[in-house]
C-alpha cells in the first residue's frame, strides 16, 4: 500500500512517457497528429550531418570532464591537509556549485566578451594574442561553455573526494611514512586507490551532466550558436521538438540520449562491480 | 555501504596554527594556493553585486553606484510574483517527493511483498530517464489534458524527476535501521504503518533534509521545465523570467546581475547551510 503512490507517479510520468517517445521517434510526429513510419527514421537521422555535427560537439565537451575530476582530486586533497580556515575553503569551493546554469550563462557572456575579465586575464599574464571574442566562433564558444562546466562542477566534485578522503584510515599513511614516501608518492599510490569508488562515481554524475544538464547554460549563453558550434544532443531535442515542430526527430534523439546515458551507467556499475 | 566518518578535527587556538605553519612551509603554500582558488571562485559573485549596484553606463565606465539597475529590474518583471511561484512550487514539489519516497522507502527497505525487486530495479531504472528524453511525451500529454501552464502540471513533473532518487536514497536510509527496533515495535502491537509512523519516520529527520537540499536548488534552478510547463508570465518561477528576460535582449546587464544575484542567494545559503546533508546525499551514490 505505501508503495503505490511512487508505482503510479514513476509509471505515469516517467515510464510511460519514455515509452511513448520509443514509438514517436519511430513515427512522423507533430505533436498532434502522427503517421507511423518504421525504424527506418533512425536511419535517415543518422544519415543527417547535423546529427553527427552536435553529437561531436558533446564528445569534445566531455575533455571537461577528467579536467573537472583532476581539479576536484587537487583542491581535495589540499583541503585534506586542515590549512587554518580549510572550513571557509570548502565554503567558497562548494557554492559556485548552488548557482544556477541561466546565472552562469549570464556572467559566461559578460567574462567571455571581447572586453571581458577572461581576455583580460589573458592580457595580464602576457598572453594577448589569445585575446578573442570568445562566444564569437563555434569552436572558442564550446570551450567557454566547457570552462564555464567546469567552474560549475568543480566543488561537487572536490566535495566528494574530500569526504572520500575522511573514510581512509589514516594508519595507512604512518606505515608510509616509516618507509620514507614523499608526500606525492603516497597520495598516488595510497590515496587514489582508495578512492577509486568515489571516482568512479564522479566520472559517471559528471559525464551525465555533461551530456543532460547543460540546457539552461547554452540557452542562455549561446543559444546553441554559433552555427550549431555549441549545439549539444539535450539542446538540439528542444531546438527540434519545440523550435521547428517536429516532435518525432526530438522524441528519437531522446532515445538515442537515453541509450548513451544507460551505457555510461552501465559502466560505472561494471567498474563498481569489479572493484569489489 | 562504506561508512561515512564524520570530520570533526579539535578546535585550535591561533597559537597551534602559528606552530604548525612554521613547522612546515608546505602548509604555508597549501594555503595560499586554496585562499587564491577561492578568490577565483568567488569572483562571479562579487562580478554580480558590483555590476548590479551600476547603472548602464556606469558599467561601461567601470565605476560608480546607483540602485537603477534594481529599480529597472523590478519594473520590467514581476519580482514578488515570481519569487512567491519559486517558493511555492518548491515547496509542494519537495512535500509531495517526501511523502511519496518516505512510504516507499520504507516499504522497499523493511517490508516483503510480491514485486519488491521489480519495483527496486523500475526505479533504479528511471533514475537513469534523462528529463529531455521524456519531456517531448510529457508536454503533449499535459497539453491533451490541459494542464500546461497550470502550477499542478509543473509540479506534477518535478515530483516525477524528483521522486526515483528520493526514494533509492530513503530506502538506502530505512535499510540502515536495525530490524530489531521494527520487530519491538511489532511486539508492542503496532501494525505495520505503526512501524512507520512511530518508528521510521522520526528516525528519518536526517534523511529528509537531504532530500530537501539535494531537491530544492534543481527546482529553484529549473530552466527547461518551467520554460515548457510554465509559459505564461503569472505563473513563472523566477529561474524562467530571468532566462527569458535574458533571451529577449532588452534588460542592460546591471538588472541582469541585479536578478542573477536575487536568484542566487537562496540556493548559496541553502547549500551552506545544508551542507552535511549535501554531503551525506551525494556519498550515499558513491557507496552504493
Amino acid at each position: 500500500m505505501l508503495i503505490l503512490p511512487a508505482i503510479c507517479v514513476v509509471t505515469a510520468l516517467l515510464l510511460v512517457p519514455i515509452g511513448q517517445a520509443v514509438y514517436y521517434s519511430m513515427a512522423n510526429w507533430n505533436g498532434i497528429t502522427s503517421q507511423w513510419v518504421g525504424p527506418s527514421t533512425y536511419l535517415t537521422e543518422f544519415r543527417n550531418p547535423l546529427f553527427w555535427r552536435v553529437l561531436e560537439n558533446n564528445a569534445l565537451l566531455l575533455i571537461a570532464v577528467p579536467v573537472t575530476m583532476l581539479c576536484g582530486v587537487f583542491l581535495a586533497a589540499l583541503l585534506h591537509e586542515h590549512v587554518f580556515g580549510w572550513k571557509v575553503f570548502r565554503a567558497a569551493i562548494i557554492i559556485p556549485t548552488a548557482v544556477s546554469w541561466v546565472v552562469l550563462g549570464l556572467i559566461g557572456i559578460q567574462a567571455f566578451a571581447q572586453h571581458g575579465l577572461v581576455n583580460r586575464l589573458l592580457g595580464g599574464v602576457g598572453l594577448a594574442a589569445l585575446e578573442r571574442n570568445w562566444l564569437g566562433s563555434p569552436t572558442d564558444a564550446l570551450a567557454a561553455v566547457g570552462v564555464t562546466f567546469v567552474y560549475s562542477l568543480v566543488g561537487v566534485n572536490t566535495l566528494i573526494f574530500v569526504t572520500g578522503m575522511a573514510t581512509i584510515d589514516p594508519a595507512i599513511y604512518e606505515a608510509g611514512k616509516l618507509d620514507g614516501t614523499s608526500w606525492l608518492q603516497s597520495y598516488v599510490h595510497l590515496t587514489l586507490p582508495m578512492l577509486r569508488r568515489y571516482l568512479v562515481f564522479t566520472f559517471v554524475i559528471t559525464t551525465i551532466s555533461a551530456f543532460s544538464a547543460l540546457f539552461s547554460l547554452i540557452y542562455t549563453m549561446t543559444g546553441g550558436g554559433p552555427n550549431y558550434g555549441t549545439t549539444t544532443i539535450e539542446f538540439f531535442i528542444y531546438q527540434q521538438a519545440f523550435g521547428t515542430g517536429a516532435f518525432g526527430v526530438g522524441a528519437l534523439l531522446g532515445v538515442v540520449l537515453f541509450v548513451i546515458l544507460v551505457s555510461v551507467s552501465a559502466v560505472q556499475v561494471y567498474l563498481m562491480r569489479r572493484s569489489e | 555501504m562504506t561508512a561515512v566518518i564524520q570530520q570533526r578535527p579539535v578546535r585550535h587556538s591561533i597559537g597551534h596554527w602559528v606552530t604548525r605553519a612554521r613547522q612546515s612551509p608546505g602548509r604555508i603554500a597549501i594555503w595560499l594556493v586554496l585562499a587564491i582558488v577561492s578568490v577565483g571562485l568567488m569572483y562571479p559573485f562579487y562580478f554580480m553585486v558590483m555590476t548590479s549596484f551600476k547603472s548602464e553606463t556606469q558599467y561601461e565606465l567601470g565605476r560608480g553606484f546607483s540602485l537603477a539597475s534594481w529599480t529597472e529590474l523590478f519594473s520590467s518583471v514581476p519580482v514578488a510574483r515570481e519569487i512567491a511561484n519559486s517558493l511555492g512550487i518548491c515547496a509542494v514539489s519537495i512535500s509531495c517527493i517526501l511523502v511519496i519516497s518516505t512510504t516507499a522507502g520504507f516499504a522497499l527497505a523493511k517490508t516483503e511483498f510480491r514485486g519488491r525487486r521489480f519495483t527496486m530495479l523500475a526505479i533504479i531504472g528511471a533514475m537513469m530517464i534523462p528529463v529531455q528524453s521524456m519531456i517531448i511525451a510529457e508536454y503533449v500529454n499535459f497539453s491533451k489534458i490541459h494542464i500546461i501552464n497550470t502550477y499542478a502540471g509543473a509540479i506534477a513533473v518535478y515530483v516525477a524527476i524528483g521522486t526515483p532518487f528520493a526514494t533509492f536514497l530513503m530506502s538506502t536510509y530505512f535499510r540502515g535501521i536495525p530490524e530489531e527496533l521494527i520487530d519491538a515495535g511489532r511486539c508492542d502491537g503496532l501494525t505495520y504503518t505503526g512501524c512507520f509512523w512511530r518508528i521510521a519516520v522520526p528516525l528519518a529527520k536526517p534523511a529528509f533534509a537531504t532530500v530537501v537540499v539535494l531537491q530544492f536548488i534543481p527546482i529553484w534552478n529549473d530552466l527547461l521545465i518551467g520554460l515548457l510547463f510554465l509559459q505564461e508570465p503569472n505563473v513563472r518561477t523566477f529561474t524562467v523570467g530571468l532566462g527569458v528576460l535574458a533571451s529577449s535582449r532588452v534588460v542592460n546587464v546591471p538588472s541582469l546581475m541585479a536578478g542573477s544575484l536575487l536568484s542566487t542567494v537562496p540556493a548559496a545559503v541553502v547549500y551552506v547551510v545544508f551542507q552535511r546533508f549535501l554531503v551525506r546525499g551525494l556519498t550515499l551514490g558513491a557507496a552504493r
